[in-house]
């Protein structure tokens, strides 16, 4: 069963729009499994569009926090204007341009993308379609393939970790977001399985051991750290897995 | 086009102080631009929910011009994509505010990590993807999805072959050094598959 889920505040940058495609991603897999997140989900969109196309335009997205509250009192000025820039923009032009066009648009049926580890096969989510993938590498009983979604520091990879592997113990600067999408593994914390989104950050330290092998979605804004006595020989693989 | 419900709805102050939204409605103008292309019902869609967008837009993108871009690709997408909408699913606020959020996903991606790759509608599904919704798929989806049903019922070593080469575009060759086997071996092997899965669609065509 899936024990570990998404925070609300980050659900709720994923309702906004405000993740990167990365993070994004991920909570679109786990909510694919997770019919709870996948309901929060569905309920927050409602809420936030509604209260986005309320007639009062400054009750926009009634769910942000104090902070988004100051951002939103600067910003009313701001609407005011864009208000009345709205009422000279040309609204009829935009409209006859768009009518004129005959054509709809039919959804493309998604084929199922696959990636091979170890001469094993594995079917990868949809969401993941259309994103370009790099050459699988490999370090023992690790190896991952980089998606390539150019978002600076934060890196994202499927990592495969073979029956009987593991990553030496580590702790990281930044965040490392797990996402078991096959197979499980352990660590201090207990078994993980299929679905578990794992966000993690500087204050935890951790050794995942996988005893049937898995798969995983990572996503990471810093190299990992290895902690431990000989481990700190390994940094080489922090960055190789981040 | 000027109509006297539109002006009901955009230029009588007294009605756009209330904040209720009329969903019925929204969801009539999007079924009639589904269903017949409908233009008057479309320009209602538009001074409803574009000047909402444009003021939405603005908070993100510091200049005007991307948020006019943000309303026209937006509108622009209601239009192609309204047989889309399923009212069964939720409400037209919602659907167009996808919609919305998607735009703006992509073009911020654009901006920021200069990649066209447009992943919104795959993070944040316009519709249920063909693949799930039976009565909603397409003849050469439905021919598609069969096919992958085929595939999946060969035995495991022809799988791998299959997949490897029509899914993964491996050649033969690839997948002979990867899989270690003999290219006879992988040769034969998606020759069987490819026999196996012509009776099964034929079958399913009858």
């Amino acid at each position: 069963m899936i024990k570990h889920h998404p925070k609300f505040e980050l659900i709720q940058s994923f309702v906004n729009g405000d993740l990167p495609a990365s993070l994004s991603a991920a909570i679109t897999i786990h909510a694919n499994i997770c019919t709870s997140c996948q309901s929060k989900i569905t309920q927050l969109t409602e809420h936030v569009a509604e209260a986005s196309f309320e007639q009062g335009i400054d009750q926009h997205i009634s769910t942000g926090n104090l902070a988004e509250n100051n951002v939103k009192k600067e910003c009313v000025s701001d609407v005011d204007q864009s208000l009345d820039e709205v009422n000279d923009f040309d609204f009829d032009d935009m409209i006859a341009t768009i009518t004129q066009c005959a054509d709809i648009d039919e959804i493309q049926p998604s084929i199922e993308k696959t990636v091979e580890f170890k001469n094993k096969i594995y079917a990868l989510p949809k969401v993941l379609n259309n994103i370009e993938f790099s050459r699988t590498a490999q370090i023992g009983k690790l190896a991952r393939t980089r998606l390539m979604l150019d978002e600076d520091e934060i890196h994202t990879n499927l990592l495969h970790i073979e029956p009987g592997g593991s990553v030496p113990e580590h702790t990281h600067k930044g965040f490392e977001l797990t996402l078991l999408l096959e197979g499980s593994f352990s660590d201090e914390n207990g078994e993980y399985v299929k679905g578990d989104f794992i966000m993690l950050d500087g204050s935890h330290k951790h050794h995942p051991v996988s005893n049937e092998g898995c798969l995983c979605y990572t996503v990471a804004n810093d190299a990992l750290h290895f902690t431990q006595g000989i481990n700190k020989l390994l940094n080489p693989i922090g960055s190789f897995i981040y | 086009m000027q109509t006297n419900l539109l002006s009901n709805v955009v230029d009588d102050k007294s009605s756009s102080m209330q904040n209720k939204i009329n969903h019925p409605e929204l969801c009539q103008w999007l079924k009639a631009v589904a269903i017949s292309r409908d233009k008057a019902a479309f320009t209602h869609l538009f001074k409803f929910f574009a000047p909402k967008i444009k003021g939405i837009a603005r908070r993100k993108f510091p200049n005007e011009t991307q948020a006019n871009e943000v309303v026209q690709e937006t509108m622009s997408n209601v239009w192609r994509k309204a047989h889309l909408f399923d009212e069964n699913k939720g409400a037209a606020t919602t659907w167009v505010y996808t919609v919305m959020r998607n735009v703006t996903f992509d073009i911020l991606r654009k901006m920021k990590s200069n990649k066209e790759d447009m992943l919104s509608d795959d993070i944040w599904p316009i519709a249920e993807s063909a693949g799930n919704d039976d009565e909603e798929t397409f003849v050469d989806h439905l021919e598609n999805q069969q096919l992958l049903n085929g595939i999946e019922q060969l035995p495991e070593a022809q799988q791998q072959v299959v997949k490897g080469f029509y899914l993964m575009e491996m050649s033969q060759e690839q997948l002979a050094t990867h899989l270690n086997l003999p290219l006879g071996t992988i040769k034969s092997r998606l020759r069987l598959a490819l026999a196996k899965l012509k009776v099964q669609l034929g079958e399913n065509h009858d």
